[in-house]
């Protein structure tokens, strides 16, 4: 699953361990969501998107929905 | 399950295992001084077989109740681990014991299963993200 954590996360200008330390998370679980290598749960993708104050689908994108959609 | 977030879990993790583990260092350099095998009465000889085990199992504790409070994503790595190194164990538990069956090995304790057991799951731990910068 594709987001934009990363585009987030800099534009607030927190290093990944310091968005890990307001998550409750690990540095290498912010990565690891970053780089797309790992979906994080409902209630972590809930937390991410009250952090940075946007709705959930607008930070991750279903690549199988937009694929669907293009066709 | 009890999730409690991954430095709160870790910090407990940590105020419990390195206690049992200065124990345990302790109780096996105390029962390998104190206690002859060959003229020890077997009430003793169990004894201090337990109580070496104790802070073993105390650190087993730890390792479950930390799978169960850290967060999603090093739950997922540190069972994954833990499944490489059950898995690596009973694999090499089997082998040796047709080896022994077929009269190749004569003996082998079994007390080496429990460090491969911790070797083979910290290995899998490290190398899960060789290749990969997280």
């Amino acid at each position: 699953m594709k987001n934009i954590l990363k585009i987030l996360r800099t534009e607030k200008g927190w290093s990944q361990a310091a968005l890990a330390e307001k998550l409750d998370v690990s540095r290498q679980s912010i990565n690891a969501i970053e780089t797309g290598k790992y979906d994080p749960s409902l209630p972590l993708a809930f937390a991410i998107a009250r952090l940075f104050g946007r709705p959930i689908e607008e930070i991750f994108d279903d690549e199988v929905e937009l694929a669907s959609a293009a066709e | 399950m009890s999730q409690r977030g991954f430095r709160t879990a870790k910090r407990r993790y940590h105020y419990l295992f390195w206690p049992l583990m200065g124990v345990y260092t302790v109780l096996v350099f105390a029962t390998s001084f104190l206690v002859d095998t060959n003229t020890a009465p077997t009430w003793l000889k169990i004894t201090s077989a337990l109580a070496v085990t104790l802070p073993l199992f105390g650190v087993l504790y730890a390792m479950r109740r930390q799978t169960e409070e850290t967060d999603e994503y090093t739950r997922m790595r540190q069972l994954q681990a833990m499944r490489d190194g059950g898995l690596i164990t009973a694999a090499c538990a089997f082998l040796v014991g047709f080896l022994q069956i077929f009269e190749v090995l004569d003996f082998i304790s079994v007390f080496w299963f429990g460090p491969l057991f911790f070797i083979s799951y910290g290995l899998s731990f490290c190398t899960q993200n060789f290749g990969k910068v997280v």
